[in-house]
């Protein structure tokens, strides 16, 4: 499902981002990507969904060479992914469900399929009696999983989470944790990068440890 | 909206500049037709033509089916029509003591699209015809008016060529700016899945509404400039040339500045959109 070879990514001409990294993740899995600040967790994540460019390696997603793929065709790459980010990412002057709505309308889902969909996706994640409100009006967690929401309401494969509890605390971090292995229990790939223990620790799964752009342990 | 009202301003005094000098062209241009429906050729006869020579003459006259009309103008009507002329105008003395004019023909055509070549053709064969003098239809006038047409012409197309450059470079950065406002979004669509042609649309469509809102908005001004200048000036006008109409930008003409103002809208906003698209998707 995804797999990394020998893949070198380098910013400036400082020592790289990513050095010489190869894994590979299973369809189905739940694996956590962890490391120390600058370990090239990130890095990955925006490799795999064709944000980032890399010099060295090949990587497959999906069967997919991210390589290979040039700019007009990236679409087809990140509707098989959904990706969620630490800071959100919401469009605040679009309420809860346009938020959701949103991610079906860029792929031309027609109106009644994105509506049913969106109603599905906000129930899932506990807040359809938020649809109407903004962004900026909900707490982190609520926030949080309205961006899950978002990324879960096209079904794509896999998910790919960037620190998705950094600015949560505990009791909201293991609601968003669960809502990711229901998500992987209904057969998505998830990739969840985080440097917190405490979530590490009460998930158990697969930890791909890295530091320094280099994996450390698979 | 503020980059918006801006673009679409600069758009319209851009199409306004290029419909004015459109005005004065067409304008010269129908001056020119309205002046050649008047042109007539004077044929100026030898002083000892034969009779023989003068109905070689009448009979090329009559043979060709595009003069309406010929009419014999001897030595004593010249020079009496000259003298009328004069009167008032000179105070020169007039009194040679020999009439200097030849006898001529003046011959008109009848009306139509290419009648002014025709006449050309027409005066070039008369002219090496035995017993004929010179021939005379304000020729170098004509050919003076229509190399300023050329220019005209030349001068046009390079103006609107510029204006057209000058206007992809404004509305590219109305629209750069437009993005960079709905940046945020833009990255969400494309980090979603959006194709890049989803995230132009939008982009695309304002380019050509700024280019459809500038043109309106200057064919708009320069009608009442038109009806304006057409009421003060329509009657000095045909004191100058007889018949002809005050004209505004012909419909085709209007159309096609509109399509092209809209044209040229798409290609900035086209050239904005697919560079930042690039860069985001591959940076």
């Amino acid at each position: 499902m995804i797999q990394l070879f020998n893949v070198v990514k380098k910013y400036g001409s400082g020592s790289p981002a990513l050095d010489d990294i190869s894994l590979k993740i299973g369809k189905g899995e739940f694996v956590f990507l962890t490391g120390p600040s600058g370990a090239g967790k990130t890095t990955i994540l925006k490799i795999l969904f064709g944000w980032e460019n890399f010099e060295e390696g090949q990587v497959l997603v999906q069967g997919i060479n991210v390589g290979k793929l040039d700019a007009e065709n990236m679409h087809t790459l990140r509707r098989s992914i959904g990706v969620i980010f630490q800071d959100y990412k919401l469009l605040s002057k679009k309420t809860v469900f346009e938020n959701v709505a949103f991610a079906q309308e860029v792929t031309n889902r027609d109106r009644k399929t994105t509506k049913f969909k969106t109603w599905e996706a906000l129930k899932n994640v506990g807040l359809t009696p938020k649809k109407d409100s903004f962004p900026p009006q909900l707490s982190g967690g609520e926030q949080q999983r309205v961006a899950i929401a978002r990324a879960m309401v096209n079904a794509p494969p896999i998910i790919l989470a960037d620190e998705p509890t950094g600015n949560l605390d505990q009791e909201i971090s293991l609601e968003i944790l669960k809502l990711f292995e229901e998500l992987n229990r209904n057969g998505a790939t998830i990739v969840f990068a985080t440097h917190s223990r405490d979530i590490l620790k009460l998930g158990n799964h697969r930890v791909i440890v890295l530091n320094r752009g280099k994996v450390v342990s698979l | 909206m503020q980059t918006f009202v801006i673009s679409v301003v600069t758009i319209a005094i851009s199409i306004g500049i290029l419909g004015l000098f459109l005005i004065i062209f067409f304008n010269l241009n129908s001056f020119l037709s309205s002046w050649n429906q008047q042109v007539q050729l004077i044929v100026y006869l030898e002083d000892n033509i034969s009779p023989a020579q003068k109905n070689n003459l009448k009979n090329l006259f009559g043979d060709n089916s595009r003069v309406l009309s010929t009419e014999e103008v001897s030595k004593d009507r010249a020079w009496k029509e000259f003298r009328l002329d004069l009167a008032g105008k000179s105070e020169l003395d007039l009194d040679l003591g020999f009439n200097p004019l030849p006898t001529s023909y003046r011959v008109r055509f009848k009306s139509s699209d290419d009648r002014l070549l025709h006449i050309r053709e027409f005066a070039e064969k008369i002219r090496s015809e035995p017993g004929v003098e010179s021939v005379e239809y304000g020729e170098n006038w004509i050919n003076r008016f229509e190399k300023f047409m050329v220019f005209c012409r030349v001068f046009l197309m390079a103006t609107g060529a510029l204006l057209s450059f000058g206007l992809i470079l404004i509305i590219s950065n109305t629209i750069r700016l437009s993005i960079y406002s709905r940046q945020e979004e833009i990255e969400l669509m494309l980090l979603i899945g959006a194709t890049p042609h989803f995230v132009k649309i939008p982009f695309l469509l304002e380019g050509m509404l700024q280019g459809l809102s500038g043109s309106m908005l200057s064919l708009g001004l320069l009608g009442i400039v038109y009806y304006y200048l057409k009421n003060e000036f329509q009657t000095s006008i045909e004191a100058i040339a007889g018949g002809m109409d005050f004209q505004f930008i012909s419909q085709p003409f209007l159309l096609i500045l509109v399509g092209a103002s809209m044209l040229i809208g798409l290609i900035a906003s086209y050239i904005s959109t697919y560079q930042y698209i690039q860069v985001l998707n591959k940076r």
